[in-house]
């Protein structure tokens, strides 16, 4: 009976995979298989509000939706936030203060239960409730958010956000205008959980989401293993498009050498560390076609504290970014292919980026080159000389691992060059940052990196140089550089305010907020880095997007027979 | 024997509570380490900072601290990682401790067999190429570090000959549960077994064939030799036998050792996720709970070899049982 229904579908040409699609699924050839990842480590917590790390990011990124997200779709679309679980963005009313979101109609959660405007109030009021990390800086400005910050456990945002279940409308109220509000729902700790969902870390439990994926077993020191979502049936391709494979097994343990060799043997698909760059050179020339240079919204940079001598001289910080040769920066961090020198600290593609250098040879903060070309030592030793500082002691802070030590070293012979005592003391990468960040630590130089949670000009300029962020005997003070120059600040207000009735406008004054920053030089900005992405040769067609560099659900995978 | 178990009991437990001290004091010591800003995440407001700091108990006096962590993780055993909130560190060490058990005695297996073998080879043959050529094998898998030699191993069977007919049967890196699929078990595991148990086959291999030399010349063998026993089993019955003490101390304390995580660098190469893995990782994420529950784990198990190498030495050697 089989046999001759078999026959009846190749006859009549029906496509096979029509008849055992899965709900939710596209009905696609392309549709089915198993995803097989791997990363060194897993990520902590599954708690989409809390967990705060590149890996999960990534894989949430299909199992909840927020009112607003980024597109999922693969292409290089708007990196701008674009409708999710509203309807549409909805305008501005009272001067920038109230939204209404419209709730979109039949969107259920992975046990079958329907979104309601209920569920967005309870998740905002969650955000506060287990203490999420960007509650503050993102999300304090809804009125009564202040008040949820200082009492998180009767926190209700009580005239901040409000549910209409009639007009299946949800509310919101700020305390200020805010342009980049739309930008904040779409990140992560604004998902959309179930009401009921507990106000604790619920750790290595996932809350139910209603993306296409859901999160069924997970184990920290393992693996995670992700399946559909039965109940999901796509509302937007763009903001949150039905997924390609059937299951997505993540595997914890192999370091980024292993998970190379394991994805050049077809062991795994794909792996969430760049490809180290001992081996670039071979998989650039035996799986050339298999390889994917990533955009990365990241700038590494070193932050001079300018509250700590030399730094506290103005002429210094200009020196160092004059005599740093920053093609050695590219060279260490795997070569023009895959890093650019930096000369500002917004990063290419950032809202509000204009090529521009003013360290250069032959620039200035007033005349920038229109990209590094290389050093000017001369003017750099001129500078050391006028400001009297020669022959001081300079230690440099650096993350113990990967390039960093190079570059710090290259930081060092420069400090040597212009006539510094200077060392360099690496610390295990895992607390770099918060040695740097504490600001009682006294660090001189410090090396880091800054990715934004969501591309614009303020999570880089304002995030790591605005005075609100340099918080004087604190272990949690962002801005290392310890700068704070009240101008910049208005300069920076003003371009956020501009930006929310007129991007562009907005966009030029962040372009000159980030040359103001420069003429101060309170870092030294070193590179822009691009993602080195290997997979196996069962993953095809395009799956990368400006906000999450790989979006599982759009990977596409071949079958045995399929040809490559 | 009752006193005697007390008196173990007692140093196990002072044992432990040294260890954690100093662990603990060494983690508050090193600067940068406050955990506070790492779990609140980066940019956290200072309310949140504030509440963390409160959550998690960081605010209390340091013996208070250290009392409750003990707490948690000996009796509540709901002793959360630092570095991944929601992490168990208890359930979590108890999920690996089979991967790491699986590892260490499969390695035991292979390097006892292999070190019974040449040291009693190289001691029956004694000054002749053959006991020559075997020491200085040992002596060679003696000086190749752990973590080179697997590197090589991965080298070549999972990327320079992983196509060939000769390793394509060789899994990807990681572990398979036994109950899973115990072929899958045995192949993800034969070649970290075989390179942990090298450096342990050169070691007992030696200090068994140098056991075995020094009781020939014993009273006992000659008697035994004088009652006309064949040399073989003169040297096998006899002489093993009471060689076969510090062998066994010594393995009693090695297999311990990795039991308790010691095999540290062969987890890692062979992307393994057992104790020592575990140990590693939280090492390099400076997570104290972590660090703390897998140095303890570690220590009770040292501690309780020590115990049963005392036991295994009454059977073996007729008179520690005179003695009693």
């Amino acid at each position: 009976m089989f046999s001759v229904l078999a026959l009846w579908l190749a006859l009549a040409g029906s496509p096979l995979h029509a008849t055992i699609v899965a709900p939710g699924a596209p009905d696609s050839p392309e549709t089915g298989g198993i995803l097989r990842i791997t990363a060194e480590n897993s990520g902590g917590t599954l708690d989409p509000q809390i967990s705060y790390v590149h890996i999960t990011y990534q894989m949430e990124a299909i199992v909840y939706d927020g009112l607003t997200t980024f597109a999922k779709t693969p292409s290089k679309l708007s990196s701008h936030a674009i409708p999710d679980l509203a309807e549409a963005l909805p305008e501005p009313q009272d001067g920038g203060r109230t939204y209404v979101f419209h709730l979109r109609h039949g969107i259920h959660f992975s046990n079958g239960k329907e979104v309601t405007p209920d569920d967005v109030v309870a998740s905002m009021q969650r955000i506060f409730k287990v203490n999420s990390p960007t509650a503050g800086p993102y999300y304090s400005h809804i009125v009564g958010g202040e008040a949820c910050l200082k009492d998180t456990e009767h926190c209700t945002l009580k005239g901040g956000v409000e549910a209409d279940d009639r007009a299946w409308t949800v509310t919101f109220h700020l305390t200020h205008p805010d342009a980049e509000f739309f930008d904040r729902l779409a990140f992560q700790h604004a998902s959309i959980l179930p009401a009921d969902t507990p106000a604790h870390d619920t750790g290595n439990e996932a809350p139910l989401g209603t993306g296409p994926y859901r999160i069924v077993s997970y184990e920290p020191n393992s693996g995670l293993k992700m399946e559909r979502n039965p109940y999901f049936r796509q509302w937007d391709a763009v903001a949150q498009p039905a997924g390609y494979p059937d299951e997505i097994h993540y595997s914890f343990g192999l370091d980024p050498e292993a998970a190379v060799t394991a994805i050049e043997n077809n062991q795994y698909d794909w792996m969430l560390e760049s490809v180290p760059l001992d081996r670039q050179a071979e998989v650039g020339a035996r799986f050339s076609d298999r390889v994917k240079l990533i955009e990365q919204l990241v700038i590494y940079y070193a932050a001079l504290n300018v509250n700590l001598p030399p730094f506290n001289d103005l002429r210094v910080r200009q020196a160092l970014n004059y005599a740093l040769n920053r093609k050695a920066v590219v060279i260490y961090n795997g070569g023009p292919a895959v890093s650019t020198a930096a000369c500002q600290m917004l990063p290419t593609g950032a809202p509000g980026y204009e090529p521009g250098c003013a360290y250069t040879k032959g620039a200035s903060p007033e005349h920038p080159a229109p990209e590094w070309k290389e050093p000017d030592l001369a003017l750099a030793k001129k500078l050391v000389e006028e400001s009297g500082t020669k022959g001081q002691k300079v230690v440099i802070v650096t993350p113990g691992s990967g390039g960093s030590g190079a570059i710090a070293n290259e930081i060092r012979a420069t400090l040597v060059d212009l006539g510094y005592v200077a060392s360099v003391r690496p610390i295990t990468p895992v607390i770099e940052f918060s040695y740097i960040q504490n600001s009682d630590n006294k660090v001189q130089i410090g090396l880091t990196g800054w990715s934004a949670d969501y591309p614009s000009a303020s999570s880089f300029l304002r995030t790591l140089f605005s005075c609100a962020t340099f918080i004087p005997h604190s272990s949690n003070s962002i801005n290392a550089s310890q700068f704070c120059d009240p101008k910049l600040d208005a300069l920076m207000d003003r371009a956020a305010e501009v930006s929310l009735t007129d991007q562009k406008a907005g966009d030029a004054l962040w372009a000159e907020a980030s040359r103001a920053l420069m003429a101060q030089a309170p870092a030294l900005p070193l590179d822009q880095t691009r993602r080195v992405a290997l997979t196996s040769t069962r993953v095809h067609g395009e799956y990368d997007t400006p906000i999450y560099e790989a979006v599982f659900s759009q990977m596409k995978l071949r079958r045995a027979g399929d040809a490559p | 024997m009752l006193k005697a178990l007390l008196q173990r009991f007692g140093q196990t437990v002072f044992v432990l509570f040294g260890i954690s001290v100093l662990v603990f004091l060494v983690f508050f010591a090193t600067p940068g380490a406050d955990p506070t800003s790492r779990i609140a995440g980066k940019n956290a407001s200072p309310e949140t900072i504030a509440k963390v700091r409160q959550e998690y108990g960081f605010d209390r006096p340091l013996p208070v601290q250290y009392t409750t962590m003990m707490k948690k993780l000996f009796i509540t055993q709901d002793l959360t990682s630092y570095a991944n909130r929601g992490e168990k560190v208890v359930p979590e060490l108890i999920k690996a401790a089979p991967v790491t058990l699986s590892l260490a005695t499969g390695g035991a297996v292979i390097w006892v067999v292999a070190s019974i073998l040449m040291g009693t080879v190289a001691a029956a043959f004694r000054g002749t190429w053959i006991d020559r050529t075997l020491m200085a094998v040992g002596l060679v898998g003696i000086s190749i570090p752990v973590f080179w030699l697997g590197q090589v191993a991965n080298l070549i069977t999972q990327a320079r000959y992983h196509d060939t007919w000769l390793f394509s049967w060789v899994p990807a890196l990681g572990y398979v549960p036994f109950a899973e699929s115990p072929v899958g078990w045995f192949k993800a595991l034969i070649i970290p077994w075989c390179t942990l148990a090298v450096l342990f086959i050169g070691v007992y291999a030696r200090v068994l064939r140098s056991d075995l030399v020094t009781v020939s010349g014993e009273d006992f063998m000659r008697t035994a030799r004088a009652k006309g026993l064949s040399p073989t089993r003169v040297l096998l019955v006899h002489g093993l036998r009471t060689s076969m003490i510090t062998f066994v101390s010594l393995f009693g304390m090695d297999f311990a050792q990795l039991i308790g995580g010691g095999a540290l660098l062969t987890e890692v190469v062979f992307g393994l996720q057992g104790v020592g893995r575990l140990t590693y990782q939280a090492l390099s994420a400076l997570d104290l709970p972590l660090i703390m529950a897998s140095v303890m784990y570690s220590a009770v198990f040292v501690v309780l070899a020590n115990a049963l190498v005392d036991v295994i030495y009454i059977f073996l050697d007729p008179r520690v049982r005179d003695g009693r």
